[in-house]
């Protein structure tokens, strides 16, 4: 399969097909392994501040399910929350994995990186010795690592992990590595937009990004532009309440200035998205998600434009 | 061997980041420190937002069990804006709360205790060679091993339950306060009804099985990790117009006594966690705190320490008579589980169609409010003050802080810490493995626990209420 073909098919937008996308990945990455006597992905996926709302949702793949992933794409070498390895056996593979596969491994960061205190808000592991608190870890790890990958709104740009006040100085790692980061924003991130980038960077390289380095395979569009209620926005059909079957845009939806794919993508095995289940879309892929999104139920115009202090 | 110190950390699968600290002598643990290494804050974040965003804000403490925060904060806003739920509402919303309890309990048991249990394959992720102690044959652990992949899916189905009423998981957005956004057409209830019936068959054909398997081989494990037996719950699964109503009761149960909780009773203490007290009111976090060990804070009720989750909720409810083991909690999760597969079947049974059964009001009626369940990991609490509509006030009080609760100022132990303590460690190259199979028997969620509360002091810590 050609790169074109690759990226149309992940944008899905003239499919007469289902629309999941990772049903068609996995042939194509074996094919690929097979043709190219290449090995799978090696992936190191430390985890940071955020909720592990991204790992989970990871776990909600299909087609490929969570184990097929393992089994046919990626080599996770690291991972908190997978590894059966556990205590100094973890940090030793750590290491060797990071040395090993130097300049091959694609750095995985979920969450955001408290540089508040010397960081000392997450501390990844313990030795004898010392702390390794999660921006040293990504600080270190992002130097040998092929790419960078950012799994969700918090690694990506701060996200929850930094909202007002952010006591913990929260950033994204976008802002404490010298290199350029992919970001896969989401809160949390569709199964289908991480694992389709990961197959991208396997086969094809760095994916094209958007301006806040989002691969456009996903984010090109705004959620607005294939709204099945666009049709309501047009005419001025708002919803009044919850539960209405209008546009969502009076009760304070974000979809016209966020990016993504969920009216055509939908989520856990393609069955809903928010908009479908006659709520807003509260802008979760967002720069300045949730403060910019906030008060979530109040119209866009009207959406406090800044962060303010705490009460 | 004589009295040593040994760190273990990362303890990996669970969700979050966690150290311990043990120490051993004559090759049993005298001393144990849990350590919560992650710390967010957010219930400062919460501070001068619009209360109404409570929902959508909290499930974002935790990703595992996030419909937990949503129902719990929904709860919270019915109170305040006095809603009046019916009866398909609440049908809905336990249903929905219900698949998160199936989602967590396949993944804890399958993807985070198993390895413990059985070997898995050699490859990325499940390569380990300090892992030890595999009793199974071969037959059956090839067997288990394979059931992962059986696992994913029963557990990814669980979350496409829940999406397919809630728009998305985790962070699902219809179940609010008033009710529940979404029309249970007969369309979704029939698609929820097959998930239900592949769960099912998943719970009845490889959980329960593979649990009993795993507790009879292991049964060493019935006498390891005791903690003692002081066990609460908040109750789960709400019923009636005012959530008045619930299915699972709460209560405390002391020298095998079961009592009524009064919320009155729940204290926290910050003797051991990285927090400083100011102005003898606010608490202010201090990663430099001499002597402090954990971003978890202490949280007793009428002074002592109190295991929660599925252990305490099945016991309380007189659905198990067991012990408070290792595998006794590992062993009562998937009874759990098996009950609320069993119970969302008979949930979608009585939901009617129709439209979305919600309806919010307009205005709060109160500036103040408490709501209380039990999560997957045990008694989950939020409370708000509020004006205007804007929160002056968030505190949450997660399960995960009652099990991991850090040494209190007189040197008592919580939950874990107990559990860890006096571990006999017969052969030193199994430290870890055992030391792996006690911690995760709690489900441990450290994303969750680690927060911080405002709140006044007194003799024994700081009173909640």
């Amino acid at each position: 399969m050609r790169k074109e073909e690759y990226v149309n098919l992940c944008r899905k937008q003239r499919s007469n097909n289902s629309y999941s996308l990772s049903g068609t990945i996995l042939p194509l990455v074996k094919d690929y392994l097979q043709h190219n006597r290449t090995n799978k992905l090696p992936v190191i996926w430390v985890e940071t501040n955020d909720s592990g709302d991204n790992n989970i949702s990871f776990m909600n793949t299909t087609y490929p399910y969570l184990d097929r992933v393992f089994s046919d794409m990626i080599d996770l070498l690291y991972s908190n929350t997978f590894m059966a390895a556990q205590g100094k056996e973890a940090l030793y593979i750590l290491e060797q994995a990071a040395t090993t596969y130097k300049d091959k491994f694609v750095l995985v960061v979920e969450g955001a990186i408290p540089v508040k205190d010397n960081g000392l808000y997450n501390i990844i592991a313990r030795t004898e010795n010392k702390n390794i608190t999660a921006l040293e870890a990504v600080k270190w790890l992002s130097m040998s690592a092929k790419y960078v990958v950012a799994i969700g709104t918090c690694a990506s740009f701060g996200g929850p992990s930094a909202a007002r006040p952010n006591i913990t100085g929260s950033v994204g790692v976008r802002d404490v590595v010298n290199r350029e980061v992919i970001n896969v924003s989401g809160c949390p991130v569709n199964p289908d937009w991480f694992v389709g980038t990961l197959a991208h960077l396997l086969m094809f390289g760095r994916p094209e990004l958007d301006d806040l380095n989002r691969p456009k395979l996903f984010y090109e569009f705004i959620v607005h532009r294939h709204c099945q209620r666009r049709s309501c926005f047009d005419r001025g059909d708002f919803a009044e309440r919850l539960g209405d079957i209008e546009c969502m845009f009076s009760l304070g939806c974000v979809g016209p200035r966020t990016p993504a794919d969920c009216p055509y993508r939908l989520w856990v095995n393609h069955v809903s998205w928010p908009v479908k289940a006659n709520t807003p879309c509260i802008g979760c892929t967002n720069e300045d998600f949730p403060d910019g999104s906030e008060p979530f139920f109040t119209t866009l115009p009207e959406k406090r434009k800044n962060n303010q202090g705490p009460a | 061997m004589n009295n040593r110190s040994i760190i273990f950390s990362p303890v990996t699968r669970l969700s979050g980041l966690l150290s311990v600290e043990i120490t051993i002598e004559n090759s049993r643990v005298i001393e144990a420190n849990a350590s919560g290494a992650m710390f967010r804050g957010f219930e400062w974040m919460m501070q001068g937002r619009k209360v109404t965003d409570a929902v959508y804000l909290t499930q974002r403490i935790c990703g595992i069990c996030s419909q937990a925060h949503g129902a719990v904060s929904s709860y919270l806003l019915d109170e305040l804006y006095d809603s009046e739920l019916t009866k398909n509402a609440q049908l809905l919303r336990n249903i929905m709360f219900g698949a998160e309890f199936l989602q967590n309990h396949i993944r804890h048991f399958y993807f985070f205790s198993l390895p413990d249990f059985v070997q898995m394959p050699k490859r990325p992720p499940f390569e380990s060679s300090s892992l030890s102690d595999f009793r199974l044959n071969l037959h059956d652990n090839e067997r288990l091993a394979g059931h992962y992949h059986e696992a994913v899916k029963a557990a990814q189905e669980s979350h496409q339950m829940l999406a397919l009423f809630g728009g998305k998981a985790p962070h699902q957005h219809s179940f609010v306060y008033g009710g529940v956004a979404v029309a249970p057409t007969a369309d979704k209830i029939n698609q929820a009804k097959a998930l239900i019936k592949d769960i099912n068959e998943f719970v009845k054909g490889f959980l329960v099985p593979d649990t009993e398997l795993i507790a009879r081989v292991y049964g060493d494990y019935f006498r390891i990790g005791i903690t003692p037996r002081r066990l609460l719950s908040f109750g789960l699964f709400r019923f009636g117009t005012k959530n008045e109503k619930v299915l699972l009761r709460s209560g405390v149960l002391t020298d095998n006594q079961i009592s009524t909780l009064d919320p009155g009773l729940i204290q926290e203490d910050i003797a051991n966690s990285w927090f400083n007290m100011e102005n003898n009111r606010e608490i202010r976090p201090n990663p430099y705190k001499p002597g402090a060990y954990t971003w978890i804070k202490a949280v007793k009720y009428a002074g002592q320490y109190f295991q929660v989750g599925p252990l305490a909720r099945m016991i309380i409810n007189g659905r198990y008579n067991g012990g408070t083991s290792t595998m006794d909690r590992i062993f009562t999760r998937s009874i759990e589980t098996l009950l609320v597969a069993e119970l969302i079947r008979e949930w979608l049974d009585q939901l009617i169609p129709g439209p979305p059964p919600i309806n919010q009001k307009e205005k709060p009626v109160k500036n103040q409010a408490t709501a209380t369940t039990d999560a997957m990991r045990g008694a989950l609490l939020h409370r708000t003050n509020i004006e205007d509509e804007n929160i002056l006030e968030y505190k949450i009080i997660t399960p995960t802080m009652w099990n991991f609760s850090p040494k209190d100022r007189n040197g008592n132990r919580g939950p874990v810490e107990s559990a860890l303590v006096d571990t006999d460690i017969y052969s030193a190259n199994l430290l870890d493995t055992i030391l792996g199979r006690i911690i995760r028997s709690f489900d441990p969620c450290i994303s969750c626990a680690t927060h911080i509360i405002n709140c006044t002091e007194d003799m024994d810590g700081y009173t909640l209420f």
